[in-house]
């Protein structure tokens, strides 16, 4: 027996357009795994490249599209994930699907590289790549388990079908968090920033995960059900709370020689989406703790590959803001939204245009949500003082509130799809983002 | 080293109920400068840090094995929600699942769980939460590079309070929160007492049971210095809490062994404590003072069936010299002790690895050599004579306490204690035997009498022994 998709309805009309465009189109399909089934939200087609280089034409241009695949990964929230790729040409099914093995097997490989939480005995693993014919709209759907490199391909069903999502239940949390690491001795760098930072960010997602999940204020079994779904007026949100306590260290080296530190202090607005046939109380935490990660994880991410790229002054100490999330909601498909990464300084436009660039999702400013998370302030503090989290106030929003006149230095250049081939998977497909510097 | 007492009332010998947290604090910081006073600053700051953690709504004790969890600084908040802050401390032992239930097909913790007749204890972990209602500010990202050190640990807090009888929970976890407070307050000091240039030793607290009315104590001691460099402290505590100054009460070897916590090693402690004691006419019971841990045939791997006893006889006195403070070296294992024999040049080298028989001179001479401690030797020409050497047997274990180790015919054992009358001549001994080759198991042996009371006519009426009786240092 094969694998089950459910299928949004208006993934088949996004589809459907896509056969009339001329010459193959390939692209994403999202949504969410579960044991019994797979529930496909969204699709999301390849964005064009801008340099018509030798990748044009019928060749499917393998790391594009997975790294495509990476950054629309990171506008998830927890819950959903690229399940497959889609391709829609006018060639005999049999003779792409080799093609498309190889596909989502690199882009499992790259979206399971950057992770950092473990995944899970009972994680389901497999991918789907389907192939529609554009004359005849006929649907040629097949499964491979991403884990397995002997996998051949296996028969799935795809079924359309309205409101997949309409009762779908959010389960959220404000997490706040504090993080301190040590830089080596010897090398201080940003790269070596970048491995330090994801040392110290495994050891928190490790914490995370032993941490106990209270889902509104009870600790519940694992396996007991998450109420609504099945009903409309049924309440479909729930509020997480997650205690945590560190791992107990006691190695003799207790102080050790350093060459700095770096620390991430702040909250992060969280959240997962869970399929309403009946979810488990597990699944709940599971998802969400990934998606508590993940999101710490890709803004680290994102800003250490600004300052890769950029040449800014190595001061002795910096202050950067990480970008603060917010949400987009996916038309027709009841609570559930994706999310992108925003910089208090950049216009939202960027964000409409990220949207529309990867997961080509038309929304207009005033219908994203930014009430989930502040932007993060930076104050002017002494040198002495070390800020608890405590002391990081929301602030108004105003965005000229700088206290201290130079404190900021905005680098504002803004290259429009700046595509730089510098290292080949880190293709920027989207504008750089400013940088915030604060050096005291 | 600081001392802080926990308030032993009346009620204390009662079944009153011990509220025990532990928890890791993470203890991190960037020490940018090598000045000591700067370092203090910075060490201080972090532990101004930690109580403030402490005191705040993010601080959370969950009540281990139960779905009971508390916050404290909340107006000792609770879920489930059928605890609320007046409930009593004694009802929380409904919600804690004891071991022996299953896990699967319960939904409540709800189950009545037996009372013993010790203290009871309920074991609390200290959790913080790490959500909060939003929404907050997004984080940021600190870079500071300059050539310095970094502090990283965790503290083990570890803080007890006794609860009175109707004591609520809002009443107790308040002052669970003052323990908590004060014992971080104390490791504060012992770290900043015990830094050395950029060493730092992290201060463990351990509890200890001192006799009533002081009840349980703790102390906060720097981790890793051994006790021989303590003695100074543990004299100053000694004279705060007026303890006899030639029996140790706060090595760390006396910490107290909290109930329903497995000894690590899997050997049983004093399992002549489930027996009941013999009353003779006019007789006392005397007994083996201190905690010591039962040794005999077939242990370890170690198939010694018909040649070891007397070597386990010497590895209970051995265990009882380690648990009591006395020394940190581990139990010898029988190539040891052997080896201890030829060192002193008492055997061959042919004899380690052998099967030979060991007596009671062999014990003083190892009990020397490898502990430093001295023993005396008893002799009796025949084993009847041994009913009348209650007067000695009962002066060894008034002053010194220890385990005696008995050889004769062809057989050792241990003894732990004696029951003799004065008037009447009556006497009993209270043998644990090393022939024993079965599993840990208490009840077994008991009621087998492998540990139990034996009359005059359990020895060999006309074999002669020799008894070696080990002195206790008398230090502290």
């Amino acid at each position: 027996m094969g694998r089950s998709y459910i299928v949004e309805e208006a993934v088949e009309g996004y589809l459907t357009k896509q056969c009339e465009q001329a010459g193959p189109v390939t692209g994403l399909l999202i949504g969410q795994s579960s044991t019994q089934r797979e529930f496909v939200v969204t699709a999301t087609r390849t964005p064009q490249r801008k340099e018509s280089a030798a990748a044009a034409g019928n060749s499917l241009d393998k790391d594009w599209v997975t790294e495509h695949a990476r950054q629309v990964s990171r506008m998830l929230p927890g819950g959903l994930s690229v399940l497959g790729v889609f391709i829609v040409a006018d060639t005999d099914a049999k003779d792409t699907v080799t093609t498309l093995r190889q596909l989502v097997f690199a882009v499992e490989n790259l979206i399971s590289s950057e992770r950092l939480w473990n995944p899970a005995d009972d994680d389901v693993t497999d991918s789907v790549v389907l192939h529609v014919n554009p004359k005849t709209r006929k649907i040629f759907c097949r499964t491979f388990d991403v884990k397995d490199s002997k996998s051949v391909a296996k028969p799935a069903d795809w079924k359309y079908q309205s409101g997949v999502c309409s009762s779908w239940i959010t389960v959220s949390c404000c997490l706040s968090m504090d993080l301190l690491v040590p830089l080596p001795d010897n090398r201080t760098d940003t790269e070596d920033m970048d491995t330090c930072l994801k040392e110290g960010l495994k050891v928190w997602a490790h914490q995370l995960e032993g941490g106990v999940c209270l889902i509104d204020g009870k600790k519940l079994a694992d396996d007991s059900e998450l109420a609504g779904g099945q009903k409309r007026n049924v309440r479909q949100t729930y509020t997480a709370q997650l205690l945590i306590t560190p791992e107990e260290r006691r190695s003799t080296d207790v102080v050790q020689r350093c060459g700095g530190s770096v620390s991430v202090r702040g909250a992060i607005h969280s959240r997962a989406y869970l399929h309403s046939n009946k979810p488990k109380a597990k699944l709940a935490e599971k998802l969400l703790k990934r998606d508590m990660i993940s999101t710490v994880a890709t803004r680290a991410q994102i800003l250490l590959e600004e300052l890769l790229t950029s040449q800014e002054d190595k001061h002795q100490r910096e202050q950067f803001c990480l970008p603060h999330r917010v949400f987009c909601p996916v038309k027709g498909s009841g609570p559930v939204c994706v999310c992108d990464y925003h910089f208090s300084d950049e216009g939202l436009s960027e964000v409409t245009d990220r949207l529309k660039e990867m997961l080509d999702i038309d929304v207009a400013k005033n219908d994203l949500d930014t009430r989930q998370e502040t932007p993060a302030e930076v104050l002017e503090r002494d040198a002495a003082a070390e800020p608890t989290v405590e002391t990081i106030e929301v602030l108004e929003p105003k965005r000229n509130n700088y206290i201290g006149k130079t404190l900021f230095q905005c680098n504002a250049y803004k290259h429009p799809y700046n595509i730089s081939t510098t290292a080949n998977n880190h293709m920027d497909l989207l504008p750089p983002r400013y940088n915030i510097v604060s050096s005291c | 080293m600081v001392l802080s007492q926990v308030i032993a009332d009346s009620h204390s010998s009662d079944t009153s109920t011990i509220l025990r947290v532990r928890g890791p604090l993470e203890f991190k910081c960037h020490l940018d400068s090598t000045d000591a006073r700067l370092m203090h600053k910075v060490i201080s700051r972090t532990f101004e840090m930690l109580q403030s953690q402490v005191k705040s709504e993010s601080c959370v004790l969950s009540v281990c094995d139960s779905p009971v969890i508390v916050w404290p600084n909340r107006g000792v908040y609770a879920t489930p929600e059928e605890i609320t802050p007046n409930t009593l401390c004694e009802d929380i032992h409904q919600w804690i699942q004891s071991d022996k239930q299953e896990a699967a097909g319960k939904r409540s913790a709800k189950k009545k769980s037996k009372k013993s007749s010790a203290a009871s204890v309920i074991n609390l972990r200290l959790m913080m939460e790490a959500t909060k209602t939003g929404p907050l500010s997004a984080p940021i990202l600190s870079r500071t590079v300059q050539k310095s050190h970094f502090l990283s640990t965790t503290l083990p807090v570890d803080c007890i309070v006794h609860t009175t009888v109707n004591e609520t929970i809002k009443d107790a976890f308040e002052r669970l929160l003052e323990a908590l407070t004060h014992q971080l307050c104390e490791m504060e000091k012992v770290t900043l007492q015990h830094m050395k240039g950029t060493t730092l030793l992290v201060p463990e607290p351990l509890h200890f049971l001192l006799p009533e009315p002081k009840g349980l104590v703790t102390v906060v001691y720097p981790a890793g210095v051994p006790d021989s460099q303590l003695e100074t402290q543990r004299k100053e505590l000694h004279q705060q809490l007026e303890l006899p100054d030639d029996w140790p009460y706060v090595r760390r070897a006396n910490a107290y062994h909290f109930p329903n916590e497995p000894y690590k090693d899997g050997y049983l402690r004093n399992p002549h404590l489930v027996l009941t004691h013999p009353t003779l006419d006019n007789g006392k019971v005397y007994l083996v003072q201190g905690i010591y841990s039962y040794h005999h045939y077939m242990q370890d791997h170690m198939d010694d069936n018909g040649w070891g006893c007397a070597y386990r006889s010497l590895q209970t006195i051995c265990s009882w010299f380690q648990q009591q403070g006395y020394v940190e070296r581990a139990v010898p294992t029988h190539k040891e002790i052997q080896q201890a024999l030829a060192d002193v040049g008492d055997k061959p080298g042919s004899f380690v690895g052998s099967r030979q028989w060991i007596g009671s001179i062999e014990v003083q001479a190892v009990l020397n050599q490898l502990l430093g401690v001295t023993s005396k030797i008893m002799f009796v020409s025949q084993g009847s004579e041994l009913a009348s050497k209650g007067r000695e047997l009962t002066n060894h274990f008034l002053t010194e306490g220890t385990p005696i180790m008995i050889g004769g015919g062809v057989l050792a054992h241990t003894i732990l204690g004696v029951a003799w009358s004065e008037t009447s001549g009556q006497i009993r001994y209270l043998i644990l035997d090393p022939h024993y080759t079965g599993a840990e198991d208490s009840q077994v042996i008991a009621d087998k009498g492998w540990c139990g009371w034996k009359g005059a006519d359990f020895w060999d009426q006309t074999a002669y022994y020799n008894l070696c009786l080990p002195q206790r240092p008398k230090i502290i």
